[in-house]
């Protein structure tokens, strides 16, 4: 645990991702204070590009787009951190119960986990939530929860396999420790880093997975969220009538969030991983954006 | 061949699996499965028509059991109902004709993003740490972190709409008949540049990125210095020795892959308005035609199955020890 808060502080990949994440969650929280608007409410004349009132511009029927981005920048992070808890926590029990117990319990979570993977998700996810009606932010969370631990498993399943052939774990069972205390306190905590990909890599699908299921109509018309926002602005066809500022706004706030969560991602990747870190690349990455060239 | 024979096995169960959860979703929601299941604005359904879609979709009297079985075999032959949207065409024949654009659109980009990514990611770990490297590193984060349905609005914005480059919409010019004409290829070509680029763009990276860091895991292995010690070019030991065992895994990632690649697609054809299964789809939500909804699961489903197997096949080709046991 300890060496991978160290690294994660030394890392830039890790120091960005942090910086942005940080940032549109201070926002989120702040929304009341940052703006006056309503977000639900119509507060100006439909389809204004941006001013000093309204910087964003307004929507097609006259929200604030700014209000609209902050309150639901809420939204993307509630159920991208929500479900992704949720995947996490189910793909990390079954995974290590499937690769400590072995045996029958392991065919049987095995066979269900490969079962998942090759049922196409989002098509799957289209089926549940067009039954279930408008679905809310919620009922997405725990539907996307629900469908989605399976490439968790199968992963915390093959690393389970190595770590308990380890000696810690044999003395353990020597000891008599109950199971249940051996994959908690002995091989979970080695799973660690595992598990932290797994956690960011499932916010980052759940935030992306319920933008794109509201943005195919299936999201609940009340939600203030960026899903919604490219929904309603697709309807309005904003492009075509030259409303950019409507439908790019909840673009470039989805892909700010993916990035950022995506570096922190590979930065832990990196430091559970030591042959991938390239401390020369590093150095020379954080030039390239202090030169602008980056893009960031 | 007991390898694939087991897989086929599995598959069918994986399809049984998703026809299952076609059957009871319905009858697990509140309120009446035929009324939620039947019942749109638009289209009157005559009595037969109604019966033959109830029996279709197993609603008939008679315990659970006999209604899965009932349904089940409907599926099996091939009848997967009728669209409430498009009445009387059939649910099979509404998403058949869409799964051409979408298989040749997602199968194109698939074969584009795959290689090249491949390709980006030998190099990259052959030259760890250089400029190309970092560029292909921090491209391939950005590219596969930001949402399908962003990247195609953002390409669609850019391309489409602010410079007027390519078309915004359909998969050939409107005016021109389907044939094999050079006029019409050209036009089916043309409209589908922006999605392929977005498709492309989504892809890339991660293939990239597999290769990438299957390739560093392996460059410290013994036989890579072996190779070099027998003093081999440069590329021969990064094509034959390291690539060649590197590629294996990314093989594996590829049958994963394709699941995104498929959401992909949905997305990317409902911004384009490209005439494939994303598009229907998008219009059986809207108008909550649950046959269309539920066929395309198990058309997806059946699509993802094929290709899981052509992978698994290419992993016999590509690994010797598969072919013995």
């Amino acid at each position: 645990m300890q060496p991978l808060i160290a690294g994660l502080v030394r890392n830039r990949k890790a120091l960005v991702g942090m910086i942005i994440l940080l940032i549109i969650v201070l926002i989120a929280l702040a929304a009341p204070l940052l703006t006056e608007y309503n977000p639900a409410a119509r507060v100006g004349r439909p389809h204004q590009p941006p001013s000093a009132e309204h910087w964003l511009g307004t929507t097609r029927i006259g929200q604030d787009v700014f209000a609209r981005l902050i309150y639901g920048a809420r939204t993307s992070l509630a159920v991208g951190f929500g479900a992704g808890l949720l995947i996490t926590v189910l793909g990390t029990a079954l995974g290590i119960i499937a690769g400590y117990r072995g045996g029958k319990t392991d065919e049987v979570i095995s066979f269900f986990t490969n079962m998942v993977l090759v049922v196409p998700n989002l098509p799957l996810l289209l089926v549940l939530a067009s039954f279930i009606g408008q679905a809310s932010p919620l009922v997405i969370a725990i539907i996307l929860g629900c469908t989605s631990w399976a490439w968790g498993a199968r992963v915390t399943r093959a690393e389970t396999l190595s770590v308990k052939q380890k000696d810690f774990v044999k003395s353990a069972e020597m000891m008599g420790e109950p199971r249940w205390r051996i994959m908690t306190f002995e091989i979970f905590p080695n799973l660690i880093s595992i598990v932290g990909i797994n956690f960011i890599g499932s916010v980052i699908f759940a935030i992306i997975t319920e933008a794109t299921l509201e943005f195919l109509g299936l999201g609940d018309p009340k939600t203030v969220s960026w899903g919604m926002m490219l929904y309603n602005a697709q309807k309005a066809s904003a492009l075509s009538v030259g409303a950019w500022w409507d439908i790019l706004t909840p673009c470039f706030a989805l892909a700010l969030l993916g990035i950022g969560l995506s570096l922190l991602n590979f930065a832990v990747d990196e430091i559970a991983n030591p042959r991938l870190r390239t401390g020369n690349s590093m150095s020379r990455w954080s030039a390239l954006i202090r030169s602008g060239e980056g893009r960031l | 061949m007991a390898f694939l024979l087991r897989r086929l096995g599995f598959y069918l169960a994986a399809f049984i699996a998703a026809a299952t959860i076609n059957f009871f979703l319905p009858r697990l929601m509140p309120g009446d499965p035929i009324q939620i299941m039947f019942s749109s604005t638009g289209t009157e359904l005559s009595a037969e028509n109604l019966a033959s879609l109830k029996l279709t979709f197993g609603f008939v009297d008679g315990p659970l059991w006999q209604q899965y079985l009932t349904y089940l075999k409907s599926i099996f032959t091939g009848d997967l109902g009728r669209s409430i949207k498009y009445f009387p065409l059939p649910v099979t024949e509404v998403l058949g004709h869409a799964l051409i654009w979408t298989v040749a659109l997602m199968g194109t980009a698939t074969l584009i993003s795959f290689t090249l990514g491949t390709f980006l990611g030998i190099l990259a770990a052959w030259r760890r740490g250089s400029v190309f490297d970092v560029v292909v590193s921090v491209g391939a984060i950005f590219a596969t972190s930001v949402p399908a349905v962003v990247t195609s609005l953002i390409v669609l914005f850019f391309f489409g709409f602010t410079l007027n480059w390519f078309p915004t919409g359909y998969s050939a010019d409107p005016a021109l008949d389907p044939a094999f004409s050079l006029t019409y290829i050209l036009s089916v070509l043309y409209h589908g540049i922006l999605p392929m680029l977005t498709l492309c763009t989504v892809l890339t990276g991660g293939f990239a990125v597999t290769m990438r860091n299957n390739m560093i895991n392996l460059l410290g292995e013994d036989y890579i210095v072996m190779g070099r010690a027998k003093g081999l070019s440069d590329s021969r030991v990064m094509i034959w020795y390291a690539a060649r065992n590197a590629l294996l895994p990314t093989v594996s990632s590829l049958a994963i892959a394709i699941g995104t690649v498929l959401g992909g697609s949905l997305v990317t054809e409902v911004v384009f308005n490209y005439p494939g299964l994303g598009n229907i789809l998008y219009q059986a939500i809207l108008a909550r035609d649950y046959p269309v909804i539920q066929g395309q699961l198990l058309i997806m489903t059946i699509a993802m199955l094929v290709a899981n197997f052509i992978v698994d096949i290419s992993y016999v080709l590509l690994d010797p020890r598969l072919r013995r046991t």
